[in-house]
């Protein structure tokens, strides 16, 4: 790989590291930026909204908030959340939408990425789950999908 | 200095001020002479020039500053108050409004000198003060012998007509007048305190007329060691001097007996400036107690009798009226309003703690008598913290709806329509956050009944209406909510100018628009889009406009309808809730699912066999003691499985919107209970029939279901 093709984000200097918290989605692993996530928290009762859009599970109560709760999987066109003793939600803060929860089929690890090691991903029209990325990282693990979290969340129009 | 941590304060306070400019100037243009809103006035332009100066804010200290030299220049009546002038202040306020907005925005008052306007502030003091010259010409030649005379001598005051006309009905009456000038020891450290006692000792006997300087720039300490007094007085002029100069660090004071031809008119000003020189020519000097003329005397004595009961009479009547006029400084605390959305916040958290309590101890079973008293006085607890809290964050609308006299009078003149604005109900509290957003929406109305409401003169005159158009706008409190009316008495809604204006806008077919009841119409007012306007003016008609107000009044949860009469009027009926954080509801269930609908919006609970279901236009409706209510079905509509056997009666909630009903068709009723409602946030917001959620005793969170919305 040349150097070009490195990342040139001004959010992810070269020569510095970013954590990544690896999660699994069916037998694929992504990452979602440490700096994002507010807490991690086990399945629970979700309410459900009616009349949303169906990646859009419904509401849970954190600590006296209530907070709403879409599937990545259905968002990203994958077959349906299958609940087990695995899943978790992970609470995000976004700027732009709040806090929002996601669910997951498990969270694995946290791993440190230096930045010369995150490669964007060429955009691929074809590929459905190519726009949910934002870039590949290599870790010792193998290569893990670096989830552009704005593009997950953002409402389907 | 830093002073930018009294940026909110100096922000809040500004605000204040202006808004009482406001007032006040209407109030003046009303009555131009009233002083004690020229008092007022003149207090509040000062105050903002001190703190704008304090601050450190040039250019709206220097605007101030001209402000308040014409509200001196009137306040001594060297200047009377016209439209002009009314139009300039109200610029000002403009341009100083201007200033806080960009001040809040970037704590800098910008660059804007608005020199035009301090120009013409300039040029109207000049105007006044060269009427002033011309008109007191015997000044200078009244003043001339007196600074020659000894310091002791009294130093004449320029007087305008009111207090010439009362100096002299006064002594005509036979009353002595009496010049006071008072000098101050220069070691006296407190000159504003002992001038006062001066004016008390000499208010025991006597009226003081003016002052000079003004009372209240004395009350300031503005003057340097002299001061002097016009008094109407019953007693002799040694008793006055001597209470006067009983006043300790009091150096000395001189008085003289004024005659008619010193008070009265300017007219002749030769004569009065040559009788004048003979009181000043003799100056009584305290010390000396010279003997005061007698046939002054004489009367006064005459009089002295019958005066004592009546002269302090005199004295308290103007103090009473002052302190009536005052406002009653209550004792308040400023608070940040975040603090107190935390208290609310930390409320509601209690009272979800406590419903899980309620449910927690009503789950186990073994509850016992003590536990269950002690949940009851727990309850009774947080419902009044809860309403304290709740009355805390409720302001008046007050703050809000002031502004409109103002906005009033602007149209009127922009629109060149004759309009008053009558206001009932401005202390109708509601909570702070809806007093902030219901601003805008109620302008809009105004400014819509205004415009497109209320005819021309000349129309109004051929209807045989007054000319001057009326718009009304009345809040007051009903049950749980509150109304706000706008009203106007102008042309109405004209209902086939709204049909075809759909029409041709495409939002109805010619075939629907026959269809329509005028009420139907009426509501396509609130379409985006739509604006029957003519012509597009700056005040209305740009097309954004009532589908706006609609959607802000709703997002408060509250609900807006229009009432209308061609030819006599229409009437905007505004419907907001009391509080929107913590509401007693009504929790229902349906399959597996529980939803709680406003306490406030339910008219009944009925129990209908499924034989009483009857079609009309393939609606399901009921008919209830007379009226027909159409059903919905919220298992259909949130798309849950009912569990109710068909067969069964049906539950059916009845709530009402305004003079629409509908039944929501339930499965099982759960109990009433008292919710702390949560947004849902933005993220969830395509969902109309929920206004938001609550979270239950257990810890599940339940939908609010939106009545409104339904209906």
């Amino acid at each position: 790989m040349s150097d070009a093709n490195t990342v040139v984000d001004e959010l992810r200097p070269v020569g510095e590291t970013t954590q990544f918290i690896v999660i699994r989605l069916g037998d694929e692993q992504y990452g979602i930026d440490i700096k994002y996530i507010d807490n991690i928290v086990r399945m629970q009762h979700i309410t459900r909204v009616p009349k949303v859009d169906d990646y859009l599970k419904g509401v849970i109560n954190l600590r006296g908030e209530v907070i709403p709760v879409m599937s990545i999987r259905i968002k990203m066109g994958l077959e349906r959340d299958v609940e087990t003793k695995s899943s978790r939600i992970i609470i995000l803060k976004l700027e732009q939408q709040g806090t929002i929860g996601v669910i997951v089929d498990e969270v694995k690890e946290v791993v440190t990425l230096e930045n010369e090691r995150i490669e964007k991903v060429a955009y691929d029209s074809k590929d459905e789950k190519a726009n949910f990325l934002c870039g590949v990282g290599k870790s010792e693990g193998g290569l893990i999908s670096l989830l552009d979290l704005n593009a997950v969340v953002l409402e389907n129009v | 200095m830093d002073v930018s941590q009294y940026l909110e304060i100096f922000l809040d306070e500004t605000n204040e001020h202006l808004q009482s400019l406001n007032t006040q100037i209407l109030a003046l243009e009303q009555d131009p002479e009233n002083m004690d809103t020229i008092n007022e006035i003149f207090r509040a332009a000062h105050s903002l020039k001190g703190m704008a100066g304090t601050m450190g804010y040039k250019r709206m200290q220097t605007l101030t500053h001209d402000m308040e030299n014409v509200f001196s220049e009137v306040r001594n009546g060297n200047i009377k108050v016209n439209a002009d002038m009314i139009d300039v202040l109200f610029q000002c306020l403009d341009a100083l409004e201007e200033y806080n907005t960009t001040i809040r925005e970037s704590s800098d008052e910008g660059t804007n000198d608005n020199s035009a306007l301090i120009k013409r502030l300039n040029d109207i003091m000049n105007g006044g003060a060269g009427e002033a010259a011309a008109a007191s010409e015997s000044a200078p030649a009244v003043k001339a012998p007196e600074a020659s005379a000894a310091g002791g001598g009294f130093q004449s005051i320029k007087l305008n007509e009111n207090q010439q006309t009362v100096l002299s009905e006064a002594i005509k009456e036979g009353k002595n007048v009496y010049g006071l000038t008072v000098k101050v020891q220069e070691s006296c450290i407190l000159k504003a305190a002992r001038a006062f006692l001066v004016f008390k000792a000499v208010e025991e006997t006597s009226e003081i007329i003016v002052s000079d300087p003004s009372s209240q720039d004395i009350e300031d300490e503005k003057f340097e060691l002299t001061f002097s007094l016009i008094i109407v007085s019953e007693a002799a002029m040694d008793e006055v001097v001597s209470a006067a100069s009983a006043v300790s660090e009091i150096e000395n004071v001189s008085g003289s007996v004024l005659k008619l031809e010193d008070v009265s008119g300017t007219g002749e000003p030769e004569e009065p400036s040559g009788a004048a020189e003979v009181p000043a020519a003799a100056p009584v000097e305290t010390a000396a107690a010279v003997p005061v003329e007698t046939p002054a005397e004489e009367p006064a004595a005459a009089a002295q009798p019958a005066a004592p009961s009546q002269a302090p009479a005199q004295a308290n009547a103007p103090a009473a009226k002052k302190a009536a006029n005052k406002p009653v400084v209550n004792r308040t605390v400023r608070v940040d309003i975040e603090k107190l959305d935390t208290l609310m916040n930390l409320v509601s958290e209690l009272i979800i703690a406590k419903n899980s309590l309620v449910s927690a101890s009503a789950m186990s079973g073994n509850s016992s008598q003590a536990v269950n008293e002690q949940i009851e006085y727990l309850e009774s607890v947080t419902t009044s913290l809860h309403e304290s809290v709740m009355k805390v964050r409720m302001v008046p609308i007050e703050s809000t709806v002031n502004k409109f006299p103002r906005m009033v009078r602007d149209l009127q003149k922009k629109l060149g329509k004759k309009m008053e604005l009558y206001m009932s109900g401005e202390e109708t509290e509601l909570d702070r956050t809806v007093v902030d957003q219901i601003g805008d929406p109620l302008m809009h109305l105004l400014r819509n009944s205004a415009d497109h409401g209320l005819e021309s003169a000349e129309v109004r005159k051929e209807r045989g209406k007054s000319e001057v158009g009326s718009i009304f706008l009345d809040a007051y409190q009903d049950g749980n909510n509150v109304v706000i009316e706008v009203r106007d008495d102008g042309n109405g809604i004209d209902t086939n100018a709204v049909k075809n204006k759909a029409i041709e806008r495409g939002v109805i077919t010619p075939e629907q628009g026959e269809a329509m009841s005028d009420k139907e119409i009426i509501d396509l007012l609130f379409n985006a889009g739509f604006s029957t306007a003519k012509v597009v003016s700056d005040v209305s008609g740009r097309g954004v406009g009532l589908d706006v107000v609609k959607s802000m009044i709703e997002s408060l949860s509250g609900e807006v309808e229009v009432k209308s009469r061609l030819g006599e009027g229409s009437t905007w009926t505004i419907r907001l809730p009391l509080t929107l954080a913590i509401i007693q509801a009504l929790m229902v269930e349906l399959g597996d699912e529980k939803y709680a609908i406003a306490l406030g919006s339910i008219q009944t609970i009925e129990d209908i066999p499924p034989a009483d279901v009857k079609l009309v236009q393939a609606k399901e409706v009921i008919q209830l003691r007379d009226l027909v209510i159409p059903l919905i079905r919220l298992n259909e509509i949130l798309d849950v499985p009912s569990k109710k056997d068909p067969e069964d009666n049906l539950v059916v909630v009845v709530v009402k919107k305004g003079d629409k009903m509908a039944g929501l068709v339930v499965d099982e009723l759960i109990g009433q209970q008292e919710i702390v409602i949560k947004s849902l946030g933005k993220y969830i917001s395509k969902c109309k029939v929920i206004s938001g959620a609550t979270v239950l005793g257990d810890g599940e969170v339940a939908l609010i279901l939106d009545a409104n919305a339904l209906i």
